[in-house]
């Protein structure tokens, strides 16, 4: 920690010349972030006579990980929502030169006073659960409204048509599977073949997608307040259903089909949805990008086994989640196929 | 090995939970340490049963590809079927029934894609006898978790 921390400080000095005495503190990892490694800490320096100081969070590309992400497309999410008002961290630096701290980060702001809640507490919010899932799904709304082009999110990003964003999700996520799957999957397999003979009708339009929009990727305050959406690793451009589809997904927060993610029941979240995106929902449409988050969910747990298999990385999150995780989806899925190949041949 | 290991897994689980976790002063291990206790907890309820769901999947399997070697008009995949259906475990061991478990599922995933286009009488009540046998293992493996953060 203590040579990250030096390291840090020399770099805040090379960005920040005008400054001086650059130290770096209280650097903690902080748990959970498993596509990259993030640490928390609190920079001071002089500049002009004064005596400043910031905290900060750092966010560096790990050596291996749980989803293999672009941290340019994350730091441009950050960088094109931060001005629109939603709740996002001000993104400050990002550094590709190797040389800092051996390999690419970004650095942001650090929001205080707040905490995420765990996709793996039944009731992450307590009392606060409906102030805070009536701001969740209406940001997710907005974020589905925004002109992704007006913001600047598609920047380095290829455009992709209504009737193919199913298409590219799907092929990246199986390639996945092919990739790294230890064992064979056969609810995995059968949900794949489900996708491509059930194809969604085109997304009514093409909107920034968050891609790990869920409980655990945000914080709130202690009075019930929204105040950072995180973890954009995997945000693309796409149908906007598929953001609601993952926030709803029976993972988090104990598969409780009352309150998605331990927050409030579907419909109204649905309708707040709609509200605040100005579409409205096709529940075929949804329907599919259910079944397609659950076989990405497979995807990027059978990603995380083979990794810790391999040796690749021992950190204990990627089993955990390898076995838990796995066994969840693989149980979902296996229900809501089984219904719905028996309803075809019906 | 007395005490039972499950035994000794939940033993582990409070001594990490209650005696060392309190007493780590990085987050980040805090993290690592309570998701390995939740990890022992798993292990303990796979270690009792591991063996008993992959007999039971690899019998599952090797009953449906037993039926379906009789009904289905593919010589080659019936063929496959019969093989794969006359296979035993003669081995108890995990990393046996895991071998064995791997191959059956091989099988599996060819036989239900093949019914899954099959517009044939029987083919119908086979995927249902298919998905029957997936909803089962994956109900068998479930892992109750402890709802602890």
């Amino acid at each position: 920690m203590e040579e990250i921390a030096t390291r840090f400080a020399a770099y805040l000095q090379h960005r920040m010349p005008s400054a001086s005495d650059v130290t770096v503190t209280d650097l903690n990892r902080i748990y959970g972030g498993a596509s990259r490694e993030t640490y928390r800490l609190n920079a001071a320096w002089k500049e002009g006579g004064a005596q400043k100081s910031r905290p900060l969070i750092l966010r560096r590309d790990p050596v291996a990980s749980l989803i293999e992400t672009e941290r340019d497309i994350e730091y441009n999410a950050y960088v094109a929502f931060h001005p629109t008002g939603l709740p996002v961290p001000e993104p400050i630096y990002l550094e590709t030169e190797l040389s800092w701290l051996d390999r690419p980060f970004f650095v942001m702001e650090q929001i205080t006073d707040s905490a995420a809640g765990s996709p793996f507490n039944e009731d992450p919010y307590g009392a606060h659960a409906d102030a805070i899932g009536e701001q969740f799904w209406t940001h997710l709304g907005h974020i589905a409204a925004a002109d992704p082009k007006a913001i600047g999110f598609d920047k380095n990003l290829a455009a992709v048509a209504p009737d193919e964003c199913w298409r590219i999700e799907l092929d990246k996520w199986e390639k996945v599977i092919d990739e790294d799957e230890l064992c064979p999957q056969p609810v995995a397999r059968a949900a794949i073949r489900w996708l491509r003979r059930n194809a969604p009708t085109p997304a009514s339009r093409i909107s920034v997608v968050h891609g790990d929009y869920r409980t655990g990727n945000f914080m709130f305050n202690g009075e019930g307040r929204i105040t950072a959406i995180l973890d954009w690793e995997m945000c693309h451009l796409g149908d906007p259903l598929e953001d609601v589809a993952w926030a709803a997904d029976p993972l988090w927060a104990f598969n409780n089909p009352e309150r998605p993610g331990g927050m409030i029941a579907r419909d109204k979240a649905l309708a707040l949805w709609e509200q605040a995106s100005g579409m409205k929902i096709d529940e075929k449409r949804l329907q599919w990008w259910e079944i397609f988050n659950s076989l990405k969910g497979l995807a990027i747990w059978i990603s995380a086994g083979k990794e810790y298999e391999s040796g690749a990385s021992r950190e204990p999150i990627l089993a955990f989640s390898s076995w838990y995780c796995t066994d969840v989806h693989n149980r979902v899925l296996a229900t809501k196929l089984a219904v719905l190949n028996a309803e075809a041949r019906a | 090995m007395k005490p039972e290991v499950t035994t000794v897994m939940g033993g582990y689980v409070g001594t990490l939970f209650g005696s060392i976790l309190p007493h780590l002063n990085s987050e980040y291990s805090m993290g690592d340490t309570g998701l390995m206790a939740m990890s022992f907890m798993m292990m303990a309820q796979e270690y009792d049963r591991a063996a008993d769901i992959r007999l039971q999947e690899n019998e599952d399997m090797r009953a449906v590809f037993a039926h379906a070697a009789d009904i289905i008009d593919n010589v080659g995949l019936a063929t496959l079927l019969r093989k794969a259906a006359s296979g035993v475990d003669a081995s108890m061991r995990v990393s046996a029934l895991n071998a064995a478990n791997d191959e059956l599922k091989a099988v599996l995933i060819e036989l239900h894609a093949y019914v899954e286009h099959s517009k044939a009488h029987w083919a119908p009540e086979l995927e249902m006898r298919i998905w029957s046998v997936i909803c089962a293992g994956t109900e068998r493996r479930k892992l109750d978790f402890p709802k602890l953060f």
